[in-house]
């Protein structure tokens, strides 16, 4: 049943206090992340993210389309959320999408798609008459806060992780080659935004403002108000959303920009370690491995 | 040390593993079902226990989902309040259970505790069954008296796999469920005060902040981690000499 059962006064009241004591109830730093685990799917374009107890499955899939007939020379990129009640019992398969749902799809849209990461014009095939249309289908498999990040940095390592079909054009013909007949190309990003979701606590009047990074369950319903900022390793912003919520001194703003691209830049650097161990593993050897001719036997 | 056997959903039991009584009848406890006329199916996935002396065979399983029991008791949130009674939520899947308002120790139409949503109540449940709403009292209807139950004020719930919660309510959890966790941090001076609900919630209260962090972090921790005894004594003692 679609029941938002949010915590209870006692869980509130100690949140409030602890607070107050400067002490964060999972025993982490106000500025830090919960530890980012990243795998990778054997099929490419399938990543799992695991934020401390939230977990979001992407995957990317691609195929041949005709574009909008007002972008000829675009191709399709759409990213679609799955919030099903196995996650949370507040969340409902049919009726009106919920509040939770329109956000984390709005900040995805603006974070990735109109920023431009994905270059459309790459997917064209043939002007006007056929291009790719990517899709990338984010599920949230359980929710422990701050599903906007992790969503943010799943879509974005699988879409660098995938691979779509090699293709030929020969005047008006397009050949579209299997992945066993030619090597899988990999789209081309133009950069890798990541977003950082800052949450403010005004404790009482007269007392200075608290901001938490990445926040559990029980963090984002006490929160007053939310920032997400969407940016690049390189520090260029893509977004700050902040939508509503108790009034912020504009300097904060400023530093919660900072924040974010320290912790843009580890995940960064996560997202490509995890990349570089995976291409590895998927690496047969070399010219030498490729050619040879042996069979892969079990060896006792 | 007897072989722990463990069983399945559909493992048909054999009556070598099943105590035997002179004069008593066979009991089944939770997991089992006896199909007539002689045999005797797991519905659960788990320790098969056997006890002697009542004659009595059950599972011990964690399973997922709390359904409620009559005579458990739980830690209901308040959600809201109707004329006559008050909606409280034991699980989040499950519809609100119903707790009167006169259901208190001492409480008449003029005094009576008001409670707001949101706040947590210990409660025992006296009506569950699968196709109605369950309820709940927070008295005890024949004695009149709480006996604990009752309104819960301050400190912090904690969420526990639902076998935890089973073996923090034994009656004897050192040599039954292998828990020596709360008795060692009593020993070390720890003061505390503990509720514990069979839906998988804990509620602690205690002197200060990290104090009731430090006691709530060890009960989920001895839960996910699977703490034995010496690990649990190790712990508790390192939590009581930081507080």
């Amino acid at each position: 049943m679609p029941r938002e059962v949010g915590p209870s006064l006692n869980e509130r009241q100690f949140f409030q206090q602890a607070l107050k004591e400067k002490i964060r109830i999972d025993g982490r730093n106000f500025e830090d992340f919960r530890q980012v685990q990243l795998e990778f799917g054997d099929e490419y374009g399938v990543s799992d993210v695991r934020l401390g107890k939230t977990r979001v499955l992407t995957k990317i899939s691609a195929e041949v389309t005709t574009p909008y007939p007002d972008r000829p020379f675009d191709g399709l990129f759409t990213i679609t959320t799955a919030l099903s009640p196995m996650t949370l019992p507040s969340f409902s398969v049919s009726g009106p999408p919920s509040e939770t749902e329109i956000l984390l799809s709005r900040l995805l849209e603006k974070t990735i798609r109109r920023s431009g990461a994905l270059d459309t014009e790459s997917l064209c095939l043939l002007a006007g008459k056929s291009c790719f249309s990517v899709r990338a289908d984010v599920h949230i498999l359980s929710a422990d806060g701050n599903l906007v990040d992790a969503a943010c940095f799943g879509v974005v390592s699988a879409l660098r992780h995938f691979r779509r079909n090699d293709i030929s054009v020969s005047g008006e013909e397009v050949t579209v080659y299997t992945l066993r007949e030619r090597e899988g190309v990999p789209l081309s990003l133009l950069h890798y935004p990541l977003c950082v979701t800052f949450s403010f606590y005004t404790p009482a009047p007269g007392e200075e403002e608290m901001v938490l990074v990445d926040a559990t369950q029980l963090e984002e319903h006490t929160r007053d108000g939310s920032c997400t900022i969407g940016m690049n390793k390189h520090g260029e912003v893509c977004q700050i959303a902040k939508l509503g919520g108790a009034p912020t001194d504009a300097v904060m703003l400023l530093q919660c920009a900072n924040v974010a691209l320290q912790h843009v830049l580890k995940l960064s650097k996560i997202m490509d370690e995890k990349l570089a161990e995976d291409t590895k593993k998927r690496d047969k050897g070399g010219m030498r491995a490729e050619l040879s001719a042996e069979n892969a036997r079990i060896t006792e | 040390m007897a072989t722990e056997t463990i069983v399945l959903p559909g493992d048909q039991l054999d009556a070598d593993t099943l105590p035997s009584h002179p004069t008593k009848l066979l009991k089944l406890g939770p997991g089992l079902v006896h199909i007539p006329p002689n045999s005797i199916i797991a519905t659960v996935a788990g320790r098969l226990c056997t006890d002697k002396k009542k004659n009595a065979v059950w599972i011990e399983f964690n399973a997922g989902r709390y359904i409620p029991a009559s005579d458990d008791l739980v830690i209901a949130t308040i959600h809201h309040s109707s004329t006559d009674c008050y909606f409280a939520s034991i699980s989040d899947y499950a519809s609100n259970a119903s707790l009167p308002h006169l259901s208190f120790e001492g409480a008449t139409r003029k005094s009576r505790p008001q409670l707001a949503p949101g706040a947590l109540v210990y409660a025992r449940v006296t009506l569950s069954n699968k196709h109605m709403d369950p309820e709940i009292e927070c008295v005890s209807s024949t004695t009149g008296k709480s006996d604990g139950l009752g309104p819960l004020v301050g400190g912090m719930l904690f969420s526990i796999s639902l076998a935890m919660s089973r073996r923090l309510m034994l009656s004897r959890p050192a040599e039954q469920g292998a828990l020596v966790l709360l008795d060692e941090l009593g020993t070390a001076g720890v003061a505390f005060e503990i509720a514990v609900g069979r839906n998988g919630k804990v509620w602690v209260d205690s002197k200060s902040i990290k104090t009731t962090l430090a006691i709530g972090k060890l009960i989920q921790r001895t839960d996910q981690e699977g703490w034995v005894v010496e690990k649990q004594r190790i712990m508790a003692r390192k939590v009581a000499k930081e507080t």
